[in-house]
């Protein structure tokens, strides 16, 4: 079992709850390898504040578009994040939108992981049998 | 079972525009905080109308008000979609273990 504090300090709140439970099944190596690929991969939630705010200077939208949310990130470009109550909105909401998107990503880089290593194996049901080969 | 404030706010904001009057657009009620500053236009001018209009069935004059207003729908529609989908998953991801073990 990998200590999310020790490979992924940055995290806070419900996203290092999250983390943690990933990372509960895995060892020291998968959890190096996890924690390097999801540190390139996350978005910082402080990033999507500061382009939600630039929203009030005539670009809204930008993290939605950063998020992912192309389509979102039109429509709020082309009406003023829709006459500022939607970027008002997000800002608000910030946080989740962060973790929301980083929930995601911390999926795609299991299943990448998946494809180098068996999880499995990981887990205390499957030790015993690496330990008879 | 707690809603995400997203998903509250664009049921809310879809119900609100199912409950615009469309009939006398002289002086129409705008809860546009742009408007409440005394600025009488900006790009999202129109979108609720246009929607609103879009949901009666008067495609001509909604495109006339704003030309997004379809485009809106189908991505304010998309993304609740999404959002429901994610009630689940953003969940805390140690439950699913403690339950199989």
């Amino acid at each position: 079992m990998a200590n999310v504090l020790k490979h992924l300090p940055e995290l806070e709140g419900m996203e290092l709850g999250y983390i943690q439970g990933i990372l509960k099944n895995m060892d020291e190596e998968q959890a190096t390898l996890f924690a390097q690929v999801y540190r390139a991969r996350r978005k910082d939630n402080q990033m999507v504040l500061v382009l939600c705010l630039i929203g009030f200077f005539g670009f809204a939208g930008l993290h939605r578009f950063i998020l992912g949310q192309i389509g979102l990130g039109i429509l709020y470009l082309l009406t003023l994040g829709l006459c500022f109550i939607g970027t008002i909105v997000d800002l608000v909401n910030y946080k989740s939108l962060a973790y929301e998107y980083n929930v995601k990503v911390a999926h795609e880089t299991l299943s990448l992981m998946s494809v180098n290593y068996e999880l499995k194996s990981a887990t205390p049901k499957n030790e015993g049998n690496e330990a008879d080969k | 079972m707690k809603l995400p404030f997203e998903l509250l706010f664009w049921i809310l904001a879809l119900l609100g525009i199912a409950g615009i009057d469309v009939g006398s657009d002289a002086s129409h009620f705008s809860i546009c905080p742009l408007d409440q500053l005394g600025i009488s236009w900006c790009p999202g001018c129109g979108l609720g109308r246009s929607m609103k209009l879009l949901l009666v069935g008067e495609f001509r004059a909604s495109w006339a008000m704003h030309p997004l207003g379809g485009f809106a729908f189908l991505v304010i529609g998309h993304r609740i979609v999404e959002l429901i989908l994610n009630i689940k998953r953003t969940k805390h991801y140690g439950k699913r273990i403690k339950a199989s073990s």
